[in-house]
């Protein structure tokens, strides 16, 4: 046979050898080239799970728990083991229509909207299950094969006030997911506004990777290397805030059936005891399965209750910045404390004719001056500080002017630690050059600014903080919500110390403006905020609404010597400073000085508290209304 | 040992390889079917090592008897198998058991086995054209007289079989021309042949991707899928997830590996007992665990050509020469597969993987080719004698 194969059997040979070759080449080039497929191994046998740690604690300024984390329930299924499940009964203890419960199944499987799904895989089927809802749903678990429920936790604030200040926590949106380099991942929970949001990163804590193996389906089999080479959550810092919880409660209460605010701060310190929005809303109602429905109703609802008023809102001061005109009087030197002036009851000047708000006594000095709130009074001053002859243009001593109320915080943001804050506006000298032309104005032409109207607008927290430089006698740190974070593995204080300002005016400047202010409340136009045994200083204002009802607003700090409390109120459309501001900042200073009310006062606190004026902003139904943002027992 | 090959006769190195392919064949199986065996089984590992086993013992009970049967007597049952495997074919295209959209199985009635018609086709055709070419080895080199008659089975079985598999029928028909090669067919047909047979693939390649998907009826579209997955990495991800844990369970292999049982990627390759059950092996037993068995078929191989220049006939030269071939080149496409060398296939290792039907025609095949050797043997003791 050999002749017959011979010729063709080496060809035949090397072919197979070459194949062989071939592979032995290809399976090196797998193993040892190629370091791909080594790392896929990894993979491919090991995930890594998050850890979610727990959100820190906020306590208020005398240690009070103010919001902490409530156990809920997501009810999880796994799709293969879910069979013969009693539909009607999940959706009865559910509270769900039975339709939901089709619907829902639809959702998951839909792998467009769902790209996770597998039926070894457990999925999500409710989410946030309260503890209540559940444990009746436990009972009956047996019935719902594949159903199992997973522990999470969410925000609860046991207080049900400073929703605006204290913010929420939901779903991180998009944006912050591609913000954060890969941490947050869709369905993470971030803070949305308010504290939560702001010191979210201290909060929030750190997430942990727990390592396990899985298999095929990627069901998982166990810890990979005994924990090893976990990592664990770093729980959220405990924050302490610088509120007054009960004075906030109080303040907020007072409050009720108004719109507006109410800012209180610690002058010494800058910290805030009391930043009330109104009408506000129970922070509860933004947690957990309502959040979304709440949500949308507090979008919708026209007091806007989601708006942070104390720091978005902006008024005109009125007479509560006539403090910061004499002030900047006295400091340019163009009228001493003891300046005089009569006022007849009108006010000529440059071909107009302004009035006066009331009649009352000549006026003999800066304290008469800001006790009576004398218009012309403080038209001649706000004149004689801007045709001070020292300066060759306007421009030069308006624009002096304009740094002096910047230095008190007024047309510059105060740097508070909340997520949105406005400017206000104090106008600029390139506003009115722009408006009236270079040569075109002159202190006639804005002479309205000398009692804080105009194109004058500032927040109440910008008067809170105003007063609060004033009780200070010059000087103001930045106002914050949050004093303390104490690092849960350190211990130490993360919190940088606070910035202090100091005014452009000098300590002694303020000595007559204080004796002013007192006596605004003790004879002035302020005697609805005198409280007895507490020396109150502070101003009423009354600022023109073009839209309606004057506000009602009062700005002061108590007490006079050593000032523990500075407060601004507002009270839109609510009238003369005197009808609601002052009493309420009052009520607030005597709350936070003493605790209690004093009892010949109470009739006071309950006319506040009963004062109702829905119906100046187009509300009708003013009973129901009242109760729309405080979620029911 | 020597008592024991008193009764296994014929060439006692393919007995050996035989012995060691069974071996890895055992161990893989029995690691690779274990998550299988918890899903379907209770945790019962051994029911699937087991149902092996007796498979094998059946294919080794056949082994045994066809290498006791004189191959001379193969001539004729070549002819009736081969006969008998068209209808068979043509049945199965129309009545087989469906898998993957592929009807390979049949059931035989009564016993109730099932087993791949192709791979009983395979072996027909390839006895049968050892017979077609020794019959016409006077005459060889003429179109009419040699090659037509040689040929034309081959295009039957292989036609019959690729609407179902392709890759089998590809098989057989590059097998058919190895065959043809040794059987000193001439060369000048040969390379008609190949020319030709590359015209008609590379006319279907196209027709497959110029007609739109939905127009592609019963596999076309997977071969489609397949072939695209390999030139192309991104398209059918269940292609190319296959192949992708292949070659994780090479990687995870290394050089030299001795970890029996210990593979992962069991649990992430689909069918890991079957098709890709060299790339456990590699896993459990490294690169030269790997190199092995490519070594044991090339050794395989060497000892059919081996019988192949012993035989004194010129019909047990190609009994020996086609079925070694064909079972070297399954094996060669079934480890390139494997390393991603060729488009995944639906063919098995020869004695290793794990399938009933796979390792009784195997068994058979080798049982033939022992028979040869067997032959050859004898023949070579008888000259002995005479020239003693």
């Amino acid at each position: 046979m050999k002749d017959l194969f011979k010729n063709r059997r080496l060809f035949f040979q090397i072919a197979f050898v070459l194949i062989a070759l071939a592979f032995v080449l290809r399976l090196f080039y797998v193993q040892v080239v190629d370091t791909k497929y080594v790392s896929l191994a990894r993979n491919n046998a090991i995930k890594a799970l998050d850890v979610y740690p727990t959100r820190g604690f906020v306590y208020d300024r005398n240690g009070e728990l103010i919001v902490y984390n409530e156990a809920i329930y997501d009810l999880m299924v796994i799709p293969r083991q879910a069979k013969n499940v009693d539909s009607v009964k999940l959706c009865e203890l559910l509270g769900i229509p039975l339709e939901r419960y089709t619907e829902r199944w639809e959702e998951l499987k839909d792998k467009k909207k769902n790209r996770g799904y597998s039926t070894y895989k457990a999925q999500t089927f409710w989410k946030q299950v309260s503890q209540k809802d559940y444990s009746r749903l436990q009972e009956f678990l047996y019935l719902f094969p594949g159903f199992y429920g997973q522990v999470r936790t969410i925000r609860h604030y046991p207080h049900r006030v400073a929703a605006t200040i204290l913010g929420d926590v939901g779903e991180v949106d998009d944006k912050t997911i591609d913000a954060s380099e890969g941490y947050y991942k869709p369905g993470d929970y971030v803070g949305k506004s308010g504290i939560e949001k702001v010191y979210e990163k201290e909060l929030g804590g750190r997430r942990g990777k727990r390592l396990v193996f899985v298999d095929v389906h990627n069901r998982e089999q166990g810890s990979f290397g005994d924990g090893e080479f976990d990592t664990l959550a770093i729980s959220g810092s405990n924050v302490e805030t610088t509120l007054n919880i009960a004075l906030q409660e109080y303040g907020e209460a007072l409050m009720r059936n108004k719109k507006g605010s109410i800012v209180a701060i610690e002058p010494s310190t800058g910290e805030i005891l009391a930043l009330v929005s109104s009408p506000g809303y129970d922070p509860n109602l933004l947690c957990g399965a309502v959040r979304g429905e709440n949500f949308k109703k507090l979008t919708k609802d026209t007091l806007l209750p989601l708006y942070s008023r104390p720091t978005l809102a902006t008024y005109p001061p009125g007479s509560t910045f006539k403090t910061l005109v004499a002030l900047i009087a006295l400091q340019e030197g163009v009228q001493d404390e003891n300046y005089g002036y009569v006022c007849s009851g009108m006010y000529f000047f440059a071909g107009l004719a302004l009035k006066c708000s009331h009649h009352h006594p000549p006026i003999a000095n800066v304290i008469q001056g800001l006790q009576q709130s004398c218009n012309p009074y403080f038209w001649q001053t706000f004149r004689n500080t801007i045709e001070n002859p020292n300066y060759k243009k306007i421009q030069d001593i308006y624009g002096k002017w304009v740094e002096y109320c910047n230095s008190f915080g007024l047309g510059v943001k105060t740097g508070i630690d909340l997520p949105s804050e406005v400017r206000g506006n104090i106008p600029s000298v390139k506003y009115f050059n722009k408006l009236y032309g270079e040569k075109g104005w002159r202190s006639s032409t804005i002479i309205s600014l000398g009692i804080g109207q105009g194109e004058i607008l500032v927040t109440p927290l910008q008067m809170a903080n105003l007063y609060a430089a004033v009780a200070n006698k010059g000087y103001w740190f930045t106002p914050h919500i949050v004093k303390k974070i104490t690092n849960p593995v350190t211990g130490k204080n993360e919190l940088k110390p606070f910035e202090k300002h100091i005014t452009k005016i000098a300590p002694e400047k303020f000595t007559y403006v204080n004796e002013g202010l007192f006596s605004v409340v003790e004879a002035g136009t302020a005697r609805s905020a005198r409280i007895e045994g507490i020396t109150m200083c502070g101003k009423t204002g009354t600022a023109q609404n073009p839209h309606g009802d004057d506000h009602s607003m009062f700005a002061g700090y108590a007490p006079k010597d050593n000032p523990k409390i500075a407060i601004a109120v507002i009270v839109e459309n609510g009238g003369f400073g005197s009808t609601y501001a002052a009493p309420i900042a009052s009520l607030m200073v005597e709350k936070y000085l003493n605790d209690t009310i004093q009892t010949k006062r109470l009739p006071i606190e309950k006319r506040i508290m009963e004062a109702n004026l829905l119906r100046k902003y187009g509300i009708v139904d003013t009973a129901s209304a009242s109760n729309t943002f405080f979620a029911k027992d | 040992m020597s008592n024991v090959f008193k009764y296994l006769q014929g060439d006692r190195l393919i007995w050996l390889v035989v012995f060691l392919l069974i071996g890895f064949s055992m161990l893989g199986i029995y690691s690779s079917t274990s998550t299988l065996a918890f899903r379907l089984q209770g945790g019962n590992t051994e029911y699937y090592v087991m149902k092996q086993f007796f498979y094998v013992a059946i294919g080794f009970g056949l082994m045994f008897v066809t290498h006791l049967v004189d191959y001379r007597y193969y001539s004729r049952i070549a002819q009736i198998l081969w006969i008998a495997s068209i209808p068979l074919l043509i049945y199965t295209m129309f009545f087989g058991t469906e898998l993957n959209d592929a009807n390979r199985w049949i059931t035989i009635p009564l016993v109730g086995l099932t087993f791949q018609t192709s791979d009983l086709a395979k072996l027909a055709l390839i006895m049968y054209l050892a017979r077609q070419l020794s019959l016409k080895q006077d005459n060889i080199s003429d179109f009419k007289e040699a090659f037509l008659p040689i040929l034309l089975p081959t295009l039957l079985t292989a036609i019959l079989i690729a609407p179902e598999n392709l890759s089998t029928a590809l098989i057989i028909v590059f097998t058919g021309v190895f065959v043809m090669f040794v059987g000193r067919v001439s060369l000048k047909h040969i390379a008609l042949l190949a020319g030709s047979g590359i015209l008609i693939l590379s006319l279907f390649l196209t027709l497959l991707f110029v007609m739109p998907e939905s127009a592609l009826k019963g596999r076309t579209l997977t071969w489609k899928h397949r072939v695209e997955s390999f030139s192309n990495p991104t398209g059918n991800a269940d292609e190319e997830y296959q192949v992708l844990q292949s070659k994780i369970a090479i990687a995870k292999g290394g050089i030299v590996n001795l970890n029996a049982g210990g593979s992962d990627q069991k649990n992430f390759l689909p069918h890991p007992y079957s098709d890709f059950i060299y790339s456990i092996i590699i896993e459990e037993y490294g690169l030269l665990g790997g190199g092995v068995i490519v070594l044991l078929y090339l050794f395989f191989l060497y000892r059919c050509v081996r019988i192949v220049l012993k035989a004194p006939k010129a019909f047990g030269a190609f009994l020996a020469a086609g079925l070694g071939i064909a079972l070297v080149i399954q094996a060669m496409i079934n480890m390139a597969v494997v390393v991603n060398l060729v488009p995944v296939t639906g063919v098995t290792l020869p004695l290793v993987s794990m399938g009933g039907s796979s390792a009784i025609f195997t068994s058979i095949a080798f049982g033939i080719i022992l028979s040869v050797s067997r032959n050859v043997e004898l023949q070579s003791g008888e000259e002995n004698l005479e020239m003693a």
